[in-house]
């Protein structure tokens, strides 16, 4: 078992509810087989750049435990899944708790805004406020 | 940090008149004569664990890119050579993820 984080970007037309049936979908590829999956919700962000004619996205990380070849079929039916129009995996060393993107674990409890009154900063926050390099 | 960087001065130069002038050096007083002394610059992400440089920390990432978009040397930023990797690989992460333009910089991530 190894540890993986898959990221992906589901299209912007899609409601909540949608998101939903999406990321459960995709992430009973992984429980089917023994794996374990955890959902994250990062909310209906701007993309950077057009990416398949859409300018925002949903974006969910699932967390996965899981053997290689699951995670191969998950890329593999996010591939010609219309709805995914960008993934990515990585393999990781440990899981943390709550990503820096964190939002809600799924859509549908997603509410704008609230990461603003969230948490205070962290230790980490306040050591990257001392320096910057571009004039 | 100013403290520890005089302090390592004092070391090896064995006196305390140490006055700070231009941005980067160190006027040390010896004996005869005083002479200005490159300090030497510390890596900014000492305090940060290696497993912190992430491709979903943008506000750290945002840090280390210019501009353009670019990705900032590590000649410039002093950042120790395995976080440097840790960095770069985490940006290129990013970009593909439509998180971090590859032309600018967003303005409203900071």
């Amino acid at each position: 078992m190894s540890l993986y984080e898959t990221v992906f970007i589901a299209r912007q037309d899609l409601t909540a509810e949608d998101v939903d049936a999406l990321s459960n979908k995709l992430a009973k590829i992984i429980t089917d087989a023994n794996g374990k999956v955890e959902k994250e919700y990062w909310g209906l962000r701007n993309l950077s750049y057009k990416v398949k004619k859409n300018s925002r996205g949903h974006y969910i990380l699932l967390k996965i435990n899981s053997e290689y070849p699951v995670v191969a079929e998950l890329k593999r039916v996010m591939g010609f899944n219309e709805d995914v129009i960008r993934s990515a995996t990585f393999l990781v060393e440990a899981h943390k708790d709550e990503s820096y993107m964190f939002q809600s674990a799924n859509a549908k409890d997603y509410k704008a805004g609230k990461i603003a009154t969230r948490k205070e900063p962290s230790k980490l926050d306040l050591v990257i406020d001392q320096f910057q390099f571009d004039a | 940090m100013l403290q520890n960087k005089n302090n390592n001065n004092n070391n090896n130069f064995n006196n305390n008149n140490n006055t700070e002038n231009e941005e980067g050096f160190v006027k040390v007083s010896l004996v005869n004569q005083s002479v200005f002394i490159r300090k030497k610059k510390t890596c900014p992400l000492r305090d940060i664990d290696i497993s912190e440089i992430d491709y979903k920390n943008l506000k750290l990432l945002n840090k280390f890119i210019s501009e353009r978009g670019k990705i900032i040397p590590s000649r410039i930023t002093n950042v120790e050579i395995k976080k440097q990797r840790a960095i770069a690989q985490a940006i290129k992460r990013a970009r593909n993820l439509a998180l971090i333009s590859p032309i600018k910089k967003d303005a409203t991530s900071n």
